[in-house]
């Protein structure tokens, strides 16, 4: 029988999506399914963990194994599936809200262990789905519902905090672009260990359509650049446009191979401990007892 | 006598765990029955440490209410436990002389009667055997000669520890041990009144809760685990982080409690067999995720061991204050079962249980434990382990539920819908904490939620029904009968027989199952029960109440007998609860 080719309509679901007209997700979404088709993923060999929030919604809108968990915690609950099961290609969605303040501690110790993951991360610098707070990722000074007179913290910086961390994968897209986003999330899926892939994904709602403008005005897509991703200090610039250039890295802008994922260390750790004993049978467990 | 209880207090370094180790491991060795309880002061070396051990020659269920034999290394140390290492009137106390604290002014009031016997471990280990840290051995030559321990199976297991790995070791212990049965025979040639008279039997295994409930596991086909460190639970972690890897299964310790939880259900939804445990800090955090895998319906274990609370409360002792939160914690009506191993091997056949009831009904289950059932050794009977056999497996859709059409909430006589994993063709779906319909479509719908919330409850009935989970003790027709959970069970079952050796008839009940109540089983062993009393470590008699709020069965006439943890229940305080309910009085 011949192989049925994949396409992007493979991916889709009939569960109504209940995003906002205008919403940056969609273009997430449509990269996510272009990107798995072009893979030639198996619908059934594909997990989509999400958290909470409206970006978290997306594993219900991809043909796959979707888990829309709980706030903040979709990296451990995809991190101990890919551990169960290392054949599944798994992707991790959520927003900032979810990765960035309640999950916070995950994302950090995600990065330290390197499961196998593709990390998706809409970050629409709002809590959307609670109607408009700040975020951890705000800028300064805006005006939301928690801050009436002005955000006074500052917004928190992924792509500088996962490159400190050791991330071997760092990348910034924008759902504006999808034909880019898609080829961020190929070579995501692709790299072997844990993948970030901060998507500035506008909510149209509570921050307004400007924030499509704000990108479009200020983004720099790094190809177009002599910027080398293996190069860890030039990416730590990269990192610091916005503050340093009011400019938004559009590409990869970290990406090194060869670290040890988690499944690498997994398998290790069991190969060094038979190496020291070995049971035939569980029963054998009892020796220690004796 | 056919049992002693002996009891080794000193500090960290001195090595008292080390010599209770060995009194059990040998006791086992000659197939008697043992039981040690560790404490310690809150420092993590040097501290205080106790060792209490009772060795007999029938089986026991209790640490025994009184010491008959104390061998004291410092007074200083002593005196942090004058709260759990009560001796019994005319005891020996066996001290340092190397202490030279007058005997009047230590901590063992005169009434007591006890009488003091100055032993120079350190002196004899110091210059006799030139290694001062060996007193421990010492002690254990002098009580094995006084106590007719088997001194052969002591040098035996301190063969098997030290003999090849540190053979120089070895030879300084098994000195050491003969240096103390000889000060015995040249001092105290007329031995002491506690002297064991007990043949052995077959050879018994000694090990821990946490470890017969780890090798539980690993025994169930545990492949996941993931785990906090944290008093008293961690041994769990240590020991599965050692041999898990071994069967092919992988142990992560997480950042902190909530990835623990969520791990180990990313890891079931794939698929594995998986475990999470801590105790009452750790599983207040765990609270959110345990509630998804109600709502998702996704198979979960997760070990309590019960420490003292409210919040830190005493990490390093025991209570049974989290039953509420086992049966009512995480927001909602979610469905749970709450499992209690009532002894050392009963951690073992609980951890069984739990997965199969897990992955047989796709809830999370509780492991209630506590640090008394956890962190002591007791021997166990190989034969006892294995005994109870279960098939553990998930319902998994047919070929012809795949497609399209497959719904992962599907509307089933028991609740309980067939389960597609990950990689399985056909079954992709969408699951979620949101209430769904069949499909796992989210659905913001009241009447979706009466019809789902019955769905999710009706394995409950079915669980209450499973046969097994309720263990009688004592007379069929009793009058009275004690009712009782978990670590609560052996002073119970102790204080049970000697009701009844004063004519008292009475039993003891000790449901495995907390939740969903085994009505059934509960009903049958009541039957003809005039009075009941609920014996429990809560203060506030959780378990005396849920049983009020959830159980219809209960004799009119049922009473509380409840007090804080800390220490242990002892079989004279459940005895004199037992007299007053039962309407007699007991015979001094």
């Amino acid at each position: 029988m011949e192989k049925v080719k994949l396409t992007a309509k493979d991916y889709k679901t009939q569960i109504p999506i209940v995003w906002c007209p205008g919403c940056g997700d969609f273009g997430v979404l449509a990269a996510i399914q272009q990107a798995v088709a072009d893979l030639q993923i198996p619908p059934e060999k594909l997990g989509v963990v999400s958290g909470i929030g409206c970006s978290s919604r997306i594993p219900g809108y991809i043909n796959a194994y979707g888990f829309n968990s709980i706030h903040g915690r979709p990296l451990p609950i995809a991190t101990g599936a890919k551990v169960a099961n290392p054949e599944l290609t798994m992707l991790v969605a959520g927003g900032d809200g979810d990765g960035y303040s309640i999950g916070t501690n995950h994302f950090v110790h995600a990065i330290r262990r390197n499961p196998d993951l593709t990390y998706i991360v809409m970050d629409n610098r709002i809590y959307g789905l609670t109607k408009g707070q700040v975020s951890p990722t705000t800028p300064t000074g805006d005006v939301t519902k928690t801050t009436p007179s002005g955000n006074p913290e500052r917004p928190l910086n992924p792509l500088a905090l996962a490159l400190e961390l050791g991330a071997t994968y760092i990348a910034q897209g924008f759902s504006g672009n999808v034909k880019h986003l898609k080829e961020l999330i190929k070579k995501g899926i692709a790299h072997k260990g844990f993948a970030l892939i901060n998507v500035l994904s506008p909510c149209v709602t509570f921050r307004g359509k400007q924030e499509y403008d704000y990108v479009r005005d200020h983004g720099v897509y790094l190809e177009d650049t002599d910027h080398d991703p293996s190069d860890w200090n030039a990416a730590h610039e990269v990192t610091q446009w916005m503050l340093t250039k009011n400019q938004v890295p559009l590409g990869i802008l970290y990406q090194v191979e060869g670290r040890k994922t988690l499944a690498d260390e997994i398998a290790e750790v069991q190969e060094r401990a038979r190496a020291k004993k070995v049971y035939r049978d569980v029963r054998e467990l009892i020796e220690q007892f004796r | 006598m056919q049992e002693v209880v002996l009891a080794i207090a000193g500090s960290g370094g001195d090595g008292v765990i080390t010599a209770g180790d060995f009194i059990t491991k040998s006791a086992a060795r000659k197939g008697l029955y043992a039981f040690m309880l560790k404490s310690y002061g809150p420092q993590i070396r040097g501290g205080e440490s106790s060792a209490r051990i009772r060795v007999s020659a029938e089986p026991i269920y209790s640490q025994g209410d009184y010491v008959d034999v104390l061998a004291v290394f410092s007074w200083k140390d002593f005196k942090r436990f004058t709260d759990e290492i009560e001796v019994r009137e005319n005891a020996v106390v066996l001290y340092d002389d190397a202490d030279k604290t007058p005997l009047e002014a230590v901590p063992i009031p005169p009434e007591k009667k006890a009488r003091f016997v100055g032993v120079p471990f350190k002196r004899l280990a110091s210059e006799e055997l030139k290694v001062p840290l060996a007193k421990n051995m010492v002690l254990l030559g002098v009580l094995a000669r006084l106590l007719n321990l088997p001194i052969d199976a002591l040098k035996d297991s301190v063969m098997q520890k030290f003999g090849r790995k540190r053979p120089e070791a070895a030879e300084v212990n098994i000195k050491a041990i003969d240096l103390g049965a000889r000060w015995v025979e040249e001092n105290l040639p007329e031995g002491i009144p506690y002297r064991l008279e007990a043949e052995g039997g077959e050879p018994k295994l000694v090990m821990t809760g946490n470890d017969a409930l780890a090798f539980g596991a690993i025994h169930a086909g545990v492949k996941f685990y993931s785990g906090y460190p944290i008093t008293p639970a961690s041994p769990i972690l240590e020991f599965l982080a050692r041999e898990l890897p071994r069967f092919g299964g992988a142990v992560i310790q997480t950042e902190d409690e909530l990835a623990a939880a969520a791990m180990a259900i990313g890891a079931s939804w794939a698929g594995a067999r998986a475990m999470t445990a801590s105790s009452g800090p750790g599983i207040s955090l765990k609270q959110e995720a345990i509630g998804l895998a109600a709502m998702a319906e996704i198979p979960l274990v997760v070990v309590n061991v019960q420490r003292t609370g409210p919040s830190t409360g005493i990490p390093s002792k025991t209570e049974q204050a989290d039953l509420f939160q086992a049966i009512g914690g995480t927001h909602g009506d979610a469905p749970r079962v709450v499992l209690a191993p009532a002894d050392v091997e009963d951690n073992f056949q609980v951890a069984v249980e739990a997965f199969y009831l897990a992955e047989k009904y796709q809830l999370p289950v509780y492991i209630l434990s506590d640090q008394f059932v956890a962190e002591r050794s007791e021997t166990v009977d190989e034969a006892v382990l294995f005994a109870r056999e279960r098939a553990i497996a998930r319902k998994l859709p047919s070929e012809a539920e795949l497609g399209e059409e497959y719904a992962r909430y599907k509307l089933t006589e028991d609740g309980v819908s067939p389960m597609a994993v990950p990689g399985m063709k056909g079954g992709q779906h969408y699951i979620s904490g949101l209430e769904h319909n069949e499909k796992g479509w989210p659905s913001s719908s009241g009447t979706l939620h009466q019809v789902m919330s019955e769905k999710r409850a009706r394995k409950l009935p079915l669980i209450a029904e499973e046969a097994g989970f309720v263990r009688i003790y004592g007379d069929g027709d009793a009058e009275l009968a004690v009712l009782a959970w978990g670590s609560s069970k052996g002073a119970v079952r102790e204080a049970v027989e000697r009701a009844r050796k004063q004519g008292m008839k009475v039993k003891a009940i000790v449901p495995q199952l907390l939740f969903p109540v085994p009505a059934r089983a509960l009903d049958e062993a009541l039957k003809g029960v005039e009075r009941a009393l609920v014996v429990e470590l809560s203060f506030t008699a959780q378990f005396y109440r849920y049983l009020r709020a959830f159980y219809d069965g209960l004799p009119k006439e049922t009473y509380s007998y409840a007090r804080a943890g800390g220490n242990p229940l002892r079989v004279d305080e459940v005895l004199a609860a037992i007299a007053e309910h039962y309407g007699k009085k007991v015979e001094a």
